[in-house]
């Protein structure tokens, strides 16, 4: 393909996708109109998109509040989970042996421990964060950990040699070198949080979107329940194309 | 002297010795109901098998079973007629792909609530969101091992005569095969999740009620017991999913 041709390929992709996503919405709202859906369970995109204009006024602060426990629990998740990679992965011993504990950590599923969070933690933030970084800090944990012990051993040499302490050592060398991975471990991290802290809502009906997303399903309300879904959806997706964008700039200025 | 692999062993010893002790030392001054201290787990988990309050477990451990197995089956079948489907044309993939990993970006846990309302709260919806969380894993991994197939061993063979059939069993499936079988590793371990997800979140039955029973009912040592052999369990099938990844790994040389 020339270069020339290439932003041309990108905006018929962009178009065709355009055109598909329309195609299928289209669809849909001439199957519930046609009979062939019960709009008691799947609604109209028309009934979606008047539920979304009817519950915006409820669901953005609703959304705020659980972006804002989204983030605490990242940070948490972040904070932990890049102390407990660099840890593992700058030192040959403790990474062999840690490694079996955090990988059998990360593939259990994390929900089996939430009835004991909600119950300890109560209805309310420190539930709903605990289990958004729970859910963030393995998989930020396993990709700094191979960051960290995939660094360039002659950098690690050269700056002992040149009598760097051990905090001088994580801080120039290391940090910098698993910045790549790290943002991309980041990225899963932040999608993983949110996840987290949906599941808490739902489950222990603590305020935030999971829980009015829960109530409505068992209300029965489904074009509110589509509508709240699709603004998680398109809060998540912007998250990750924001956090993409923001990999690509540091790659650039790295 | 002792071999470095010996020391490793006897470090990761000692740090399951030592997680055991903190765990008892630090949950025995505190509320028992809360905290579960591991030397009650022995008299919770008879208890457990003795089942006089807890409901009975083996209906309820066969019903998550047949769950996993019908979402993964279904995740399989689905993803690998996408994956090929999309992977196959790259004109259509190139269209399609993004809006793929678009949808495998969304939180996952925001399609139960709806999967609920349209299923209900029967096996029908554990076995939805199953098949959801592990579809996008599969499918991708097909679309991403047909791109690591050489386009120039596919011409080799397709000029000197073989058909699609052969080219697809002799070529193609050995290139693209360890990352076709991480994709269906990763695919069966989030069908897992799923169901035990959607029975944690609201059944009436199944392996995940039970344990939601035992905490709802402060059954707090049943509980611990129900999640340490749940997660046993877990951990079993993705190592046996492990070893079969080896094998094809082997194969596919």
């Amino acid at each position: 393909m020339t270069a020339a041709g290439r932003p041309a390929g990108f905006l018929t992709v962009l178009a065709l996708q355009a055109l598909s996503v329309a195609v299928v919405v289209g669809a849909w709202e001439a199957a519930v109109r046609g009979g062939l859906a019960d709009p008691l369970f799947i609604p109209a995109p028309s009934a979606v998109a008047r539920a979304l204009v009817a519950t915006g006024a409820e669901a953005l602060p609703r959304l705020a509040d659980t972006l804002f426990k989204t983030l605490l629990g990242y940070a948490l998740a972040a904070g932990l989970g890049i102390a407990a990679g660099l840890a593992i992965g700058s030192r040959r011993l403790v990474h062999q042996v840690a490694m079996p504990y955090v990988v059998a950590l990360y593939g259990i599923p994390k929900i089996l421990v939430l009835p004991w969070i909600a119950l300890t933690f109560g209805i309310g933030l420190g539930t709903a964060v605990l289990t958004g970084a729970l859910f963030a800090l393995f998989p930020i944990v396993l990709m700094i950990a191979a960051a960290a012990r995939d660094v360039d051993p002659t950098l690690i040499t050269v700056a002992r040699s040149m009598g760097a302490t051990r905090w001088q050592m994580a801080r120039k060398v290391l940090l910098p070198a698993v910045l790549p991975s790290a943002l991309a471990g980041m990225r899963v991290g932040m999608v993983f949080a949110l996840l987290g802290v949906l599941l808490a809502e739902m489950f222990a009906g603590i305020r935030g979107m999971g829980f009015m997303m829960q109530r409505m399903a068992l209300a029965f309300r489904a074009p509110e329940l589509f509508a709240a879904t699709a603004i998680v959806s398109a809060l998540s997706i912007a998250v990750v194309l924001g956090l993409q964008h923001l990999d690509r700039r540091l790659g650039r200025w790295r | 002297m002792r071999s470095a692999g010996g020391q490793v062993f006897l470090w990761r010893a000692g740090v399951l010795v030592a997680g055991l002790a903190l765990w008892e030392a630090v949950a025995r001054p505190l509320n028992p109901v809360l905290y579960v201290a591991p030397s009650r787990l022995p008299a919770a988990l008879a208890r457990v098998l003795d089942v006089r309050e807890l409901p009975a477990l083996p209906g309820h451990v066969w019903l998550t079973v047949q769950e996993i197995a019908a979402a993964f089956a279904l995740a399989v079948a689905a993803g690998l007629w996408l994956g090929f489907l999309l992977g196959l044309k790259p004109r259509v993939g190139r269209v399609y792909e993004p809006l793929l990993a678009a949808l495998y970006a969304i939180p996952s846990v925001v399609w139960y609530p709806s999967l609920m309302l349209f299923f209900g709260l029967g096996p029908a919806s554990k076995i939805a969101f199953g098949f959801l969380l592990g579809f996008f894993p599969i499918a991708l991994a097909v679309l991403a091992g047909i791109r690591q197939v050489p386009a120039h061993l596919v011409t080799v063979a397709v000029s000197m005569g073989a058909r699609p059939r052969t080219v697809f069993w002799k070529v193609a499936l050995p290139a693209m095969s360890a990352t076709l079988v991480g994709g269906l590793r990763a695919g069966l371990a989030l069908s897992v999740v799923g169901v035990l997800v959607g029975e944690i979140l609201g059944a009436r039955s199944g392996l995940g009620y039970v344990i939601n029973y035992a905490y709802g009912l402060l059954m707090t040592g049943e509980y611990v017991v129900l999640v340490v052999l749940v997660a046993a369990a877990v951990l079993l099938i993705d190592g046996l999913a492990a070893l079969a990844e080896a094998r094809v790994r082997r194969w596919a040389g």
